[in-house]
């Protein structure tokens, strides 16, 4: 699985799931993915919980969230949870505690139990 | 005399001492304040163990009893481990019984009424309330996402509740504490009035003070607020906010009210008896913990000319 078909499986499962459209629906935000491996930026960009992502770096990023390529995967499918690479150093994410937070208890919301 | 300390990850400024007496048995407390200094926590629970006879953590949960699972916060796992000799308890083994209790008390005697609209702050630390008032028939709303984390989503009921624990606390778990909830100075920040609707469709609010503090808005006109840990100076702000009645579900002792870590720590100092002795529970309906009732807005009208 590329990082672009993880992004793109995360976005469904947020778009079609009430419960975190109802959480997100006052989330404006635009995080970039920097894979510090591979150097091709990708990005999710939520307008008001309705999730769109791709390849490419956006203007302005309210998080910048920094890792390899196989991990910045292996968390937005689901096979990784955001905790261990962050405990363990592998994983950067700059921005506001509550974006970082909000991120967190997405993809566990999305991939948890 | 047992001694007793609390050894808390909240601001320094709410640091007192006094005198408890459980089971007919005098306990001296000491509470002291590391302002969300983990290192300075774990070295005072490193001198601190042998030679008193048990210590609460304070300002931090080690374990949220959610349903029939329980979920340790690693942090605090890792504070707890910093004494080997004494034991540190967190107050998770007193709250499920108090607190449950004190709602089944309440409603018994009429203090509140199931047409009643309930804001819980936070649920997931005080699950055995979230469970008294719902199974009392009571309307619900639990805010553990909204005030923890700013996600304007309200938790409708216990099914839910532990649901979102499932999912989240066995992660959630394992980040630094800070993330999860206030610390130090952190606790005494200006208020925020984002989420005061909720507070405005409740009749009773109750949980955390800390959640409360931050977050109330300035009219609690006629409330009921179920708590604990409140200063002399918290009450007197809830009495300006307009609030009818503040119930802390532990005692109060010289205007404070006691975390349920320090009432855990001094029943176990005088017992001797873990929360996972089989007798436990006796024990704590044995030592007849009452919290208090004070009556804010009918005082507020006496006081006046």
């Amino acid at each position: 699985m590329t990082l672009l078909e993880a992004l793109t499986q995360f976005a469904y499962e947020c778009n079609h799931n009430d419960r975190l459209q109802a959480m997100n629906r006052d989330w404006t935000r635009r995080i970039q993915l920097d894979p510090d491996d591979t150097h091709l930026p990708h990005y999710i960009i939520s307008d008001s919980g309705q999730l769109s992502v791709g390849a490419g770096a956006v203007d302005n990023p309210d998080l910048l969230i920094t890792s390899s390529e196989e991990i910045l995967t292996a968390v937005f499918s689901g096979q990784m949870t955001p905790t261990e690479p962050y405990n363990a150093g592998d994983l950067m994410v700059k921005g506001r505690q509550d974006d970082v937070m909000r991120l967190d208890i997405l993809t566990l919301l999305i991939w948890g139990e | 005399m047992k001694q007793v300390v609390s050894v808390s990850l909240g601001s320094h400024q709410r640091d007192h001492e006094a005198e408890l007496t459980i089971l007919g048995e005098r306990v001296a407390v000491s509470r002291r304040g590391t302002d969300g200094d983990l290192d300075r926590a774990a070295a005072m629970i490193r001198a601190l163990d042998g030679t008193v006879d048990a210590i609460g953590l304070g300002g931090i949960d080690r374990y949220l009893i959610v349903r029939d699972r329980r979920y340790e916060i690693e942090d605090a796992r890792r504070l707890a481990q910093c004494a080997t000799k004494t034991p540190v308890v967190d107050g998770s083994g007193v709250k499920n019984t108090l607190e449950r209790d004190l709602v089944q008390q309440l409603h018994d005697e009429g203090i509140i009424r199931r047409s009643q609209t309930v804001l819980m702050v936070s649920a997931m630390d005080r699950f055995g309330m979230a469970e008294a008032f719902e199974a009392l028939g009571y309307t619900l709303v639990a805010g553990d996402l909204i005030f923890s984390s700013r996600i304007n989503y309200p938790i409708g009921s216990v099914d839910e509740l532990a649901e979102l624990a499932r999912k989240l606390l066995p992660e959630l778990a394992r980040l630094p504490f800070q993330q999860l909830y206030p610390v130090g100075e952190d606790q005494i920040t200006q208020s925020d009035p984002r989420f005061s609707h909720y507070f405005a469709q409740a009749d009773i609010v109750a949980g955390d003070f800390h959640y409360i503090r931050r977050y109330m808005p300035d009219d609690l006109t006629n409330k009921v607020v179920i708590t604990n840990t409140t200063t002399g100076g918290d009450v007197d702000r809830l009495e300006e906010a307009g609030v009818r009645l503040l119930v802390t579900t532990t005692p109060v002792v010289r205007g404070r009210s006691f975390g349920t870590n320090v009432i855990e720590a001094a029943l176990v100092a005088v017992t001797g008896f873990l929360s996972d002795h089989p007798d436990w529970g006796q024990v704590v309906r044995q030592a007849n913990l009452k919290g208090t009732r004070i009556a804010l807005r009918p005082s507020r009208q006496e006081s006046r000319p």
